[in-house]
Formats: C-alpha cells, structure tokens, sequence
C-alpha cells in the first residue's frame, strides 16, 4: 500500500527530514506501508494541501496549519504574536488541553496529527535592530501571518505583502526596510546579504508556527493495526528529532547572520511583554471578534505554563 | 499554414442562438478587460500608497490576483469566440474536406466534455466555499466564494460559445477550424 | 506500469491530442484528465479545477497581461512608425539601412513590451510596407520582422522570463537583466547578416535611398520622447525601489495607455478597445495555457513520471555539454509545436533539477531557452509572429516568410552557440547590479 505525502520544502529542509524519517521509519517496520514524498511543492502548491488532504485526495502532508486559518479560525492561534515562549513551552502547549481541542476540529475535517512540532522566527532590519514595538514605527514590513500583519500595524509599522522569495529584492532595493519570518526562510533566502541587524529566536521569540506532519483520518483508521503502529512509532520519533532541530536551527541560523557581518540583537524579557501587551490589543482582539468562542481558546492557550 | 485562423471570427450567420451565444461572449470579454484595467489601477493605487505616503497596502495585492484570475476566466469564452486559444492545425490543414469536419467535430465535442468536467467540478468547488463561508488567511480575509465564482461562471461560458462553435460547423455556417476550404 | 514506459504514454498521447487541432490548452487539460482518471481514479478529476485556479493564483503572473497592454497601446499609435522613421532618417546611409531601422526599432519596442507578437506587430504595420515599397524582397521584409519581433521576450519586460522565474523560483528582475546583453548580441548578429545580405545582393537602389537633412533627421527626434520617457521609467521603478517587477508591470502599463491617450489622441473609444481587445486576446490566451500547464504537470507528478525522469537522467553518465545539447534539441522540438509558455511550464519542473545538478547557471539557462523559444516562434505549425506577419502581409505567403527568417535563425544558433562559450554574456549584467548570482 502507498501512502502520497506532499510539503513545499527542500530535501534539506528539517520539515523534509521529518517526513522522510516518518517515511524510513515505516519502511523499516516492513507492514506492506510505503510512503512517497512530494517535496519542494511538486505535487500541490503550499497553501493547496489542506483542502485535498481532508478530502482524502492526498494523504499527508507537513503544512503550517495557520494556512487553513480562513477555514478553521481556530488555527489562526497557530501563529500568534507571543503565544509561544520558546521551544519548549512549544512543545508543553502540543501536550495541551488546548491543543486537543485544535485537533478535534482538524477531526471535523478528517484530518490529524502525526507529529507536532514548532520553527520559531525572528525579525531583520535593513537599517537598524527591531526589539520593542517603538522600533516598527514607520518602516515597510513585510510579516509572516496575518496575527503578525495585525500586530505590526498596531506598532506603527506599514504593512507590505510579498512571498518570502521576494523579501531579498524588496529589501535591496530599500521597499522593504523589515522583515518578519522563520529562521530557515532567512537563510535559505540569503537574506542577510541586505540586513544591517538580525533579532533571531533565543530565549524568548515572540514567532513561533505550528507546523505538523498531518494524515487524512480516514486513510489512517483504513490501515491495519500493524500499519497504524508503525506509523505512530516513526511519527513519535520523528517528533522527538523535530523539536532538537528546531532548538538547533535558531542557533545554526544566528551563526550565519553572524558570520556574514550582521549585527546580531537580543528581545529582552521586557521587549516581549510589550509585543504581547500590544498583541492583546490587536491580533488577540481580532481574533476573539472573528471566532465565537475564541476567548476561551486563547485562554486555553495561555493557560499553557 | 497554421495562419489563417488566427485573423477569423466566430461566424454567425444571422442565426439567433449562435447570435445570443457571440453577444454573451462579446459582454464576458468587455467584463474580463474591466478586470485587468482595475487590475493595473489597483496596482498604482498600491505603489502610490507605499512609496508616496508610506503607508500600509493590505488588500490590494490580493485584489489584484483575484481580479487577473477572473479576468482569464471569464475572458475564456470571447478568446475563444475570437479564434485566440492558440491551436497546431498541422492534421486538419492535411485532411480532405470531410476528414477535417469530422476532426472538428470530435475535437469541439470532446473540448465540451472537458469544459463540462471542469464546470461541474468547478462549481461543486465553488458552492463549498460558499456553503462553509471560507475566507483567505490574510488580514483583508475575503470571503473566497466570491474570487471562485470566476471558475463555474468562466467554464460555463466557455462551454456555450464551445457549444455554439460545434452548431456553426454542424449547420456549415462556419468552417472546421476556421480554415479556408482546399 | 513503470513511471517512465508510462512517460513516453503521455508524450505519444500528447502529441496526438494536440495534432488534432484541439486548442493547445483544452488539449494539455483533456490529457491530464484522461491519465489521471486511469491511474488516479475519477475522484482526483475533483482536483482539476482547483488546480486551475491555484496555478494563477500568483501575483507575478499579473504582470503579463500589464506587460501586454504596455506592447499593444503603443503599438496601436504611431509611435512604432515614429521609432521607425527616426532610426530610418538616420541610418539612410547604411547599406540595407531599411532593414536595420526596422531591427532597432524591434528591439526598441521590445524593451517596452513583454511579449513577441506585440512587438512584431508594433513595428510590422509600418516597416514591411514600406521596405516593400522600396523594393525589398518580401522574404527579407517579413523575414527581418518576424525575428526582430521576437527580441520581445529576450530584452527585458518579458512574459517567458516571468513565467520561468515563477515557475523556477529565480528572482524575475535578475533574470530580466540577463536578457539585455543577449538581445543586443542578438540585434548585432540580426544587422551583420541584413549588412552583408545587403551588400552581397549589390543592389544599388536598396544601398543608398534618398538622404535626409539634418533639419529632418533632428526634427523626428522629439517624436522618440515619450518612447523612452516610458522605458527609463518602468527601469526606474524595477530597479530603484519604487516596486517590484511585477508591480513595475502596472506602472508601464499605465503610462503607455496615458502616453497613448494623451500624446497620440487615442481617445476614441473604439480604438481603446481595440487596444484592450488585443491584449486580453493575448494575455488570456497565455493564462490559459499557464493553467493548464499546471494541471499537466500536476498529472506528470502525481504519477511520479517527473521525478522518473529525472532520476533516469541523473543515473546517465553523460558529458554535461551532451546533456545540454539534447536539452535543447528537446526544447527546439518542443517549440515548434507549443508557444514558449506552455514549454517553459512543462519542462521547468523536469529539467531544472537535471540542469542545476550538472553545474549550469539557471539564470543562464533561461536566457539560452528563450532564445531556443524564440526560434519556435517564427516556425511552423505553431509560430505566434507567423500569425502577425501573416495578418499585416496576407500576400506574402508562409514559405516567403520562413525562408526570410532563416538566417535570422542562424543568427539565433549562433547566439546560443557563444552563450555556451561565453557564459558571461548573460550573466555579467545582474551580478554587476544585483550582485553575485544566489
Ligand atoms: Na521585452
Ligand atoms: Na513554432
């Protein structure tokens, strides 16, 4: 039996290795499983999965589960302005009540989880350090996230939208002045060739992204127990892997920013609960407006020690 | 040799259906340059707000994708009317009169079959999105019924004038493909 | 069944649903269809419109329809009759003169449209009446267009580049710079033959024409103003931080409509929407066939014939200069029969890994496919600047046309033949204003 997993990474990509582990780990347990990877959006474009994958046209896949934020509201809390401390708390909200509750509604749409997991990002400047909100204040931002989007607005800054393989462009030739996105996206994206300072993730980081490996739950409950066992053991170890990465990849991502010559900033414990003060004010408001019971899940998610 | 179609027109031939059919398509092709002249105003209005007043551009980038989708879309069936989808008509200009009509025949009708395809999905598609009120994940979050209507609305279109197409060769009023006779 | 016995399947089925006449779009979708409902079952039919949709679902993309509009308002002023009177009142005394004021005029226009057909066009309506006039050969007349025209998708704005860059995920203002000093290699290459065809045929009346004051010759000049007042700034805006290119798209396209409007009266609404007419004909029918581009390579993917392809292509030992060669003999066939986008859609995916793996610039290689697409353009069955020339010299038949451009696509041979030797020739320009390639 065949199993089709699609994600947009490269094959260097950490989300890749996930997949690939999950993949080699069930070819290992030799139950008639094999899983075929569709990297580098070979098969659907990135923010295509979800759909397909609920209705059981394809079968899994490694997606940032706020690209389903305009089907499932819910989902936008995958991607809010200091919601997340750091990695591990990252990993104590997947253990969650909260998180629970998202994957009850990803059971609406048939879908669940395989292994959680969270990449964390930072901020770059074309001219100077972005620490605290004042920082923003009349630059060009292009952000990752509409929560982000939300927040940055809220500071002052001016709002751009452009994919993040056109972030490098924009900053050289001065339309952008900032950025906001992940650690691996900065690297792979070259960009700080244009960046005077980099504010990367470190002990707290106000962007973090759940980005799950996801299987449609019928495929899965139509897979025998051995099958399904197999599945669950690679995924556990894959998860384990997942989080040690990810923690690395901030710290592999400052070394090259480092070693190009960019300055490299702190977020202190004092920038952070201005970030999150003014995120109450606006992208956990506009969050609460557009989701009935939104407040209680933000309170879930705070509740997350 | 692959040139002669390019300079045709749909033929009507004063028969009212096909008469309807080319006046619907005439419309849907005003309606799909609208689109991309809002398009480009949109764009400028987007620059003239960064770069003059520096001020934040949250809707227009995905205005401007959705109004190119739709324009290509709806602009599907006036193309088409137009004789502009780009063909090889290498076989056709080789066959004799009757293996050309024949050809036109089953390449329109199996160009229908397909379109219909595309329009029954499409639609399906489009109710869903509508049914269950998704919108985009960005800021402006527009509901995305609204963008998809483009696909059961284009294909059907481009399903009446592909119609309308196979009816003119059938009742000899236009020539398969558009090409002179030998 | 084996991905890559199933490969040549779809190839053979391709070509044979395209050769019926089907249009090049329906055809790429009525195969993906069939294929799909075989090996995939019905239910991934669901997927298709989807697909459609999501594949245009891409900002860049919208700068084709703008780079068309910016080719096909201008081109329904006099402005191309301007640029071309102005090039001729100066190159009276060159031997073939004629000839090479319509080429400088080509890629003049071309640097302003995005698109081939819409330079053809621009400078055809006037420059092959009247080389015909002055006693040209038809075959040199539209022959010299036809090639001319297609500098339109090598010098910068260029459809083909975008929907490469898009499609390889390479930076579009990069790969636009890349085109300039090809195009101009392309354009000497073009004069040098019209210079030595000229001067062989010893014609005397086509050597030396009439010659024209300096009063005539300084009096057009402004007439060439507003021409590059549009060209420097739609450059200003791409490479001075006012946009990106595909916003920059927006920019020349409103210029040339105003341009269009207020400097050359066209304010008749008739004309208008010829002018808008024209390009949604164009862009539409490009779109389309981007769409379904993407449908056919979602079904080579999902029957896993592209990574199969790859893979049996990674497994050849070959020398990486075969390799190149039987890539573009494959793009060479490829372009006879499809127009640049729906190539450059459908291999990208398949050849871009082969060709990065053995050591080639993806920056230079577009530049190198464009011009392979080019020569597509002015060849049979589907040639998009035969249909132009056609419809402004229905006289002239096909045969004339073709056999005039024939040494221009030697020209283009040549071209790619030195791109191969000296690199340098594409890449020298970004890495200087960009800095070096990432
Ligand atoms: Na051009
Ligand atoms: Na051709």
């Amino acid at each position: 039996e065949e199993l089709r997993l699609s994600h947009q990474w490269s094959t260097s990509d950490i989300r890749h290795q996930v997949a690939q582990m999950v993949a080699d780990g069930v070819a290992a347990a030799d139950v008639d499983l094999d899983i075929k990877i569709f990297g580098s959006s070979s098969l659907f474009k990135a923010r295509e999965q979800y759909r397909p994958l609920s209705r059981g046209l394809l079968d899994m896949t490694v997606l940032p589960l706020s690209y389903a934020g305009g089907q499932q509201p819910a989902f936008n809390l995958t991607l809010m302005p200091g919601l997340v401390r750091n990695h591990d708390h990252a990993a104590r909200l997947s253990a969650s009540p909260f998180m629970k509750e998202l994957e009850a509604r990803m059971a609406d749409d048939d879908v669940m989880v395989l292994v959680h997991g969270y990449l964390a990002g930072g901020f770059v400047g074309a001219d100077g350090c972005i620490t605290s909100p004042d920082d923003v204040e009349g630059l060009q931002i292009r952000a990752a996230g509409k929560a982000f989007e939300q927040m940055l607005a809220g500071a002052g800054a001016s709002i751009t939208s452009m994919s993040s393989s056109e972030i490098y462009s924009a900053m050289q030739t001065g339309i952008l002045n900032a950025a906001n996105t992940s650690s691996s996206s900065f690297v792979s994206y070259r960009i700080y060739e244009q960046a005077a300072c980099y504010t990367p993730a470190g002990d707290v980081a106000l962007w973090f992204m759940y980005q799950p490996l996801l299987m449609n739950k019928s495929t899965f409950e139509g897979l025998n127990e051995d099958q399904q066992d197999a599945l669950l053991a690679a995924a556990a170890e894959a998860q384990a892997f997942y989080l040690e990465e990810a923690k690395l990849e901030d710290a592999a991502s400052e070394q090259v920013f480092r070693d190009a010559g960019v300055e490299i900033a702190r977020m202190s414990p004092e920038d952070f609960e201005a970030w999150r003060a003014l995120a109450q004010e606006t992208s956990y408001k506009a969050f609460v407006e557009d989701l009935p019971d939104g407040q209680a899940l933000l309170d879930m998610a705070l509740a997350v020690e | 040799m692959a040139t002669k179609n390019s300079a045709g027109v749909a033929q009507t031939g004063g028969n009212p259906f096909l008469h309807a059919v080319a006046a619907i398509s005439t419309l849907a092709g005003w309606c799909s340059a609208a689109m991309i002249v809002a398009a480009v105003a949109i764009t400028c209005q987007m620059i003239f707000i960064r770069f003059v007043l520096n001020g934040s551009t949250i809707w227009q980038t995905e205005a401007v994708i959705y109004l190119a989708i739709a324009s290509t879309l709806i602009g599907l069936a006036y193309v088409q009317r137009l004789r502009g989808h780009v063909n090889v008509d290498l076989v056709p200009l080789l066959l004799p009169a009757r293996g050309r009509y024949i050809l036109c025949v089953i390449t329109l009708t199996l160009s229908i079959v397909m379109v219909g395809v595309l329009l029954f999905h499409g639609y399906e598609y489009w109710h869903l999105t509508f049914e269950r009120n998704w919108k985009s994940d960005t800021v402006w979050g527009v509901r995305l019924w609204i963008p998809y209507l483009a696909l059961p609305v284009g294909f059907a279109l481009l399903m009446l004038q592909l119609i309308a197409d196979l009816v003119a060769v059938v009742l000899k009023i236009d020539k398969p493909f558009g090409l002179e006779d030998l | 069944m084996d991905p890559l016995l199933l490969g040549a399947f779809v190839a053979i089925s391709t070509i044979l649903v395209l050769f019926s006449g089907v249009s090049v779009a329906i055809g790429l979708v009525i195969v993906s269809a069939g294929f799909l409902l075989i090996f995939d079952g019905a239910r991934s039919l669901e997927l298709l419109p989807e697909i459609l949709f999501g594949k245009l679902d891409n900002f860049a993309l919208l700068a084709i329809p703008m780079f068309i509009i910016m080719g096909s308002s201008i081109a329904s002023t006099r402005a191309g009759a301007d640029l071309y009177e102005a090039l001729e009142r100066w190159l009276t005394r060159v031997p073939g003169g004629l000839v090479i004021s319509n080429l400088g005029a080509c890629a003049l226009f071309a640097a302003m449209s995005g698109s081939s057909p819409a330079t053809c066009a621009a400078i055809g309506k006037m420059g092959i009446p009247e080389m015909r006039k002055r006693g040209y050969p038809d075959g040199v007349a539209a022959g010299s267009i036809a090639a001319g025209g297609t500098l339109g998708i090598l010098i910068p704005p260029s459809v083909t580049m975008i929907v490469y860059g898009i499609a390889t995920e390479t930076s579009i203002g990069r790969l636009f710079l890349a085109g300039v000093m090809p195009g101009l290699l392309l354009v000497a290459l073009f004069m040098a033959w019209s210079l030595y065809s000229t001067w062989k045929s010893g014609d005397k009346q086509l050597l030396n024409v009439g010659s024209y004051s300096w009063k005539e010759k300084f009096e057009i000049l402004p007439r060439v103003l507003p021409f590059l007042a549009i060209i420097v700034g739609v450059l200003y805006a791409m490479y001075g931080g006012i946009a990106t290119p595909s916003e920059t798209a927006a920019v020349g396209a409103l210029l040339c409509l105003l341009i269009a409007m207020v400097i050359y009266k066209l304010w008749n609404p008739k004309d208008l929407w010829v002018v808008l007419r024209d390009s949604t004909k164009e862009s539409v029918m490009i779109l389309f066939i981007i769409a379904a581009a993407g449908v056919f390579s979602y079904m080579l993917s999902s029957l896993f014939i592209t990574q199969a392809i790859a893979e049996w292509i990674g497994t050849l030992d070959v020398n990486r200069w075969i390799l190149m060669c039987f890539v573009m003999l494959f793009l060479l066939v490829a372009g006879f029969f499809l127009p640049p986008v729906a190539v450059i859609l459908m291999a990208a995916p398949i050849l871009l890994p082969i060709i990065t793996a053995a050591g080639f610039d993806p920056i230079w290689f577009a530049v190198v496919l464009t011009i392979n697409m080019e020569i597509g353009l002015i060849s049979p069955p589907v040639g998009l600047n035969l249909y132009v020339i056609n419809g402004i010299a229905p006289d002239i038949s096909l045969k004339t046309i073709l056999k005039g451009s024939m040494p221009f696509v030697a020209c283009m041979v040549i071209a790619i033949v030195l791109l191969c030797f000296f690199p340098s020739i594409a890449t020298w320009l970004p890495d200087v204003v960009m800095g070096a390639a990432i």
